[in-house]
Formats: structure tokens, C-alpha cells, sequence
């Protein structure tokens, strides 16, 4: 094996094991624990409403699965399609 | 063993192969990164998303029941609980107190929630999920627990004192102390919710008693939660009953994948890969014929330069992606996907942090090599194949 190969073989040694520190370390830091979930699964017992606070400029996104169809209208009428979330998440879920 | 099935020679051929080319190979590189990052990126993201939401899905009331009106929801009256509360199988029906109130100075809409009062069985509750918490201001009416959000919202509106005062639809003023905030750990839940007593929420929202927004309903057997939503829908036609399986459909239908910012990432990263393609399979410059030829002269065979190409596509395509992931786990998770992020939490004022619940998803992992590794390498190695076979002497000439 050439110097070449070698350094090959390293980078890619030093990648995979990169890779794997990387995923234990986020696995116990960020990763839900029991605790934190069991205080989430209290909260929304609490409030009893579903969604989540990430994006709240509008209604029909931040409780879509409740928002029926017209609440696009019901917020603002000049139809406010245009917020960058309506792009991302997809309203209006719920309506039966 | 393992060296008669892996030609070190010829691994290293393909590395000086690829540093004979180093501008054009460095470029393919930085491209094939990229794009492994971003897909994974929005992945993740969406994944973590998705996983955060499941992991509460089970706390959701069984049945919803809104009355629409005119295609918008409107007000209840109180005594439809009683007569949901007569269908066989239900155990319990809670009318609800809730709604937005857009606070005009900092530009925000907050989610307030009545509760019934401040009783014992909530204190549990409390306790895990309020920081700065007093049971005793809260057992005062006039108070309310606040997300983290609202709280930073309150003092960039200058509310920088211990209460607030919201704004009643007849102009007058309702004061509420702030007993305390959500946690940070919930805050992807709770950083818009305001909650208080549902007597303050009726004065606020100028709701009547005989009125509520809308009704929880409780089934002792899961089964029959479809059943009971029918019978309600028939009891009263003006209503929409949302029951906990539409709550998960919604849930598994949260991105709008069709339209929008995804399709447009989708298609500008898909174009720029399959423009490498391309490129790389619309056939080899002269120059890399002609290596093939005198490869094959000097004694070669059509195994030997395939397997050699192989390498040198394998050592970019797998070295980049796995660039790619590493770069994608550190961006979403330690440092919070930032320009990214801004696709997902909108404009609004109140944002939340966002620390995304890690999720080690093979499916992902797996998606995105599929859709990159042996498709690179397929497009370096086809068109080497259609070179390597043709006669050698017509290849140099």
C-alpha cells in the first residue's frame, strides 16, 4: 500500500468513526428523553390541542388538523397564501 | 483474502487518477456534498418534525365536535355536551374554552386556553411542565401560566412588569399577573399558549356561559370511537367531528411536499445532480479514451479498467456523502439548520428554538445513498464499458 492509499484509507476510517461519535453523542444529548417526552404527552393533556408552536402567523397553520377550509379566507380576505409556511406545510387537514 | 479481491494497485491508480484531475474532480465533489446535505437536511428535519408530533399524538382527545357555520366554526351551545354525554360508550364530554388573541404591539398571535380552575389534579401537572411556579398566585383568579414565547413577546411590547393586560372586544382592560412559564423542553408544544381560567378566557373573548368553542369528548373503548363520531355527526349535521385518527393522518400529512419551497429544492438539486450525469454519460473527452486505449495496449483487460473506474467513482461518490451526512446531523442538530430553519418556522415574530428531537432514521440514510452513490458511479462506468470494449487500436488512433 502505497502513502496514498494509506491516506485513503484513513480518511475514510477517520469518517466512519466520525459518523459514529457523532450519532452517540447526539443519541444522549438531544435525543428525547423519557422525562421530557412524559412532560410533552402532560402538556398537551392539558391543553388538549394539537400542532406544534414552530410556525403561528397564521391559524389554519398553527392548528392546521383543526382549520377547515375556509380559514384561509376567515384570517385575512385577501387570501394570505403567501406566508412562507403555507409553502411548507400543508393546511386544512382536518375539515370532514 | 481480501487482497486478491481488492486490487490495491489498482486503488491506487485510482487515486492518482483522481489528482490527475484534481480541479474538475474537486468540483464534482463539492456538488455531490452539497447535495447529500440538503436532502438529508430537509429530512431530518421533517423527520424530527414528524416524530415529534407522533410522540403526542396518543394525548389527544379522541373526538373534536365543532359547529361550522357558513363554512367557519363558530361557538357551541353548552347544552350539546349533556346530550353527547347520553350516547352509550362515552365517558366524558368537556366543553372547551379557547381561541387566538393577536397582540397588535409586537405582532403575534397567541393560542389561550381555559382551563376549568386551577384545581389539585392539575398541580401534578404543573409541577413537571412550569417553571417559576406559585400554586398560590395561581389559585388567585386573576392570574396565568404563559410559553416561553408569549413571555418574551410581553417584554418586547414593554410589558416588562409581572402581568399583562389584554384588550376586550368592548375596549376595556382585563389584567392577569403572569404566575409562570412552560418549560424550555416543551416549548415546540407550548411556546404560543397562554393558559388561565376559563372564566377570564369568556371575559376576554366576550364568550357566554352558555357558549363554548368547542367539545372534547371521551370514549371508554377505542373501537367505538368511529361509531360515536357518527352518532354525533348525525345528532347534530351543522358540526365537524375530528376524532384522534384524523389528528395522525393530519399529522403524517404535515408537509406540503406538493407545492412550494420542497418541490423547489427537490427539482434544483435533482437538475444539478443528473447535469453531472450528464455530463459524465454523454461519453469521456478524448483524453480519458485514449488512457482506456493505452491501458488496454499495455495489457489491461475490460475487467481491469472497469473495476478500476469503479474505485475511482466509488472513493468520490462515497467519500462525499458520507461528507455529506456528517456536515447534515451537525447543521440540523447542533446548530439548529440555520437559513434552512426559516423554511420551517415562518415569519412570525414569536419563533421558537429549534431544537429538533434527534432521530436516527436508517430510511433516510438509505434514501439518499440510493438516490446518489449508484447512480454516479453507474454513469462513470457505462460509458468507460462502451470505450473499453470497443478494439484498442481504433481507440488510440
Amino acid at each position: 500500500m502505497n502513502k496514498k492509499t494509506t491516506y485513503l484509507f484513513y480518511t475514510i476510517i477517520s469518517l466512519f468513526t466520525l459518523f459514529f461519535i457523532q450519532i452517540i453523542y447526539l443519541y444522549s444529548t438531544k435525543a428525547i428523553t423519557k422525562e421530557i417526552k412524559e412532560a410533552k404527552v402532560e402538556f398537551v393533556q392539558l391543553v388538549q390541542l394539537p400542532d406544534l408552536a414552530i410556525s403561528t402567523e397564521a391559524t389554519y397553520i398553527r392548528h392546521r388538523s383543526l382549520a377547515d377550509i375556509f380559514s384561509i379566507y376567515k384570517d385575512d380576505g385577501s387570501l394570505r397564501e403567501y406566508f412562507p409556511s403555507t409553502f411548507t406545510y400543508s393546511h386544512s387537514q382536518g375539515y370532514k | 483474502m481480501i487482497k486478491e479481491k481488492i486490487n490495491l494497485y489498482l486503488i491506487q491508480y485510482a487515486i492518482n487518477a483522481i489528482l490527475r484531475q484534481k480541479s474538475k474532480n474537486f468540483f464534482i465533489l463539492n456538488i455531490f456534498i452539497l447535495l447529500t446535505f440538503l436532502l438529508t437536511s430537509i429530512f431530518f428535519i421533517s423527520n424530527s418534525i414528524k416524530y415529534e408530533l407522533n410522540s403526542t399524538v396518543e394525548a389527544l382527545p379522541q373526538i373534536t365536535v365543532q359547529k361550522i357555520k357558513a363554512g367557519k366554526s363558530y361557538d357551541m351551545d353548552t347544552s350539546v355536551v349533556d346530550n353527547i354525554l347520553t350516547i352509550t360508550g362515552v365517558t366524558d364530554a368537556v366543553a372547551r374554552v379557547w381561541g387566538y388573541y393577536y397582540f397588535e404591539n409586537v405582532g403575534v398571535n397567541f393560542t389561550i386556553v381555559g382551563l376549568d380552575t386551577y384545581e389539585n389534579q392539575y398541580k401534578k401537572s404543573f409541577e413537571n411542565i412550569v417553571k417559576k411556579f406559585d400554586i398560590n398566585e395561581l389559585s388567585e383568579n386573576s392570574s396565568m401560566i404563559v410559553g416561553q414565547g408569549v413571555y418574551e413577546s410581553f417584554k418586547k411590547g414593554y410589558y416588562l412588569q409581572n402581568y399583562f393586560n389584554f384588550i376586550k372586544p368592548d375596549g376595556s382592560i382585563k389584567k392577569l399577573a403572569i404566575a409562570g412559564t412552560f418549560n424550555s423542553d416543551i416549548q415546540l408544544e407550548s411556546n404560543d399558549v397562554i393558559i388561565m381560567s376559563k372564566e377570564n378566557v369568556r371575559e376576554i373573548f366576550d364568550i357566554n356561559e352558555d357558549k363554548t368553542t368547542d367539545i372534547v369528548v371521551k370514549v371508554a373503548n377505542p373501537e367505538e370511537i368511529d361509531t360515536i363520531a357518527q352518532k354525533i355527526k348525525l345528532m347534530y349535521p351543522d358540526t365537524r367531528v375530528v376524532t384522534s385518527e384524523d389528528f395522525k393522518v393530519s399529522y403524517q400529512n404535515i408537509f406540503n411536499y406538493k407545492s412550494g419551497i420542497f418541490l423547489t429544492i427537490f427539482i434544483i438539486s435533482l437538475f444539478t445532480f443528473f447535469m453531472i450525469i450528464y455530463d459524465k454519460s454523454s461519453g469521456l473527452s478524448s483524453e480519458e479514451k485514449r488512457e482506456i486505449g493505452i491501458l488496454k495496449a499495455i495489457g489491461w483487460t475490460i475487467d481491469d479498467v472497469l473495476k478500476e473506474k469503479f474505485y475511482e467513482s466509488f472513493i468520490i461518490s462515497f467519500l462525499a456523502y458520507m461528507i455529506g451526512i456528517i456536515s447534515a446531523f451537525a447543521f440540523v442538530y447542533l446548530f439548529q439548520a440555520p437559513l434552512l430553519r426559516e423554511v420551517f418556522v415562518g415569519y412570525s415574530e414569536l419563533k421558537t428554538t429549534f431544537e429538533l428531537p434527534f432521530v436516527f432514521n436508517f430510511q433516510t440514510l438509505f434514501l439518499v445513498f440510493f438516490l446518489s452513490v449508484p447512480v454516479y458511479i453507474a454513469a462513470t462506468i457505462i460509458p468507460s464499458w462502451r470505450t473499453a470494449t470497443l478494439e484498442t487500436d481504433e481507440v488510440i488512433r
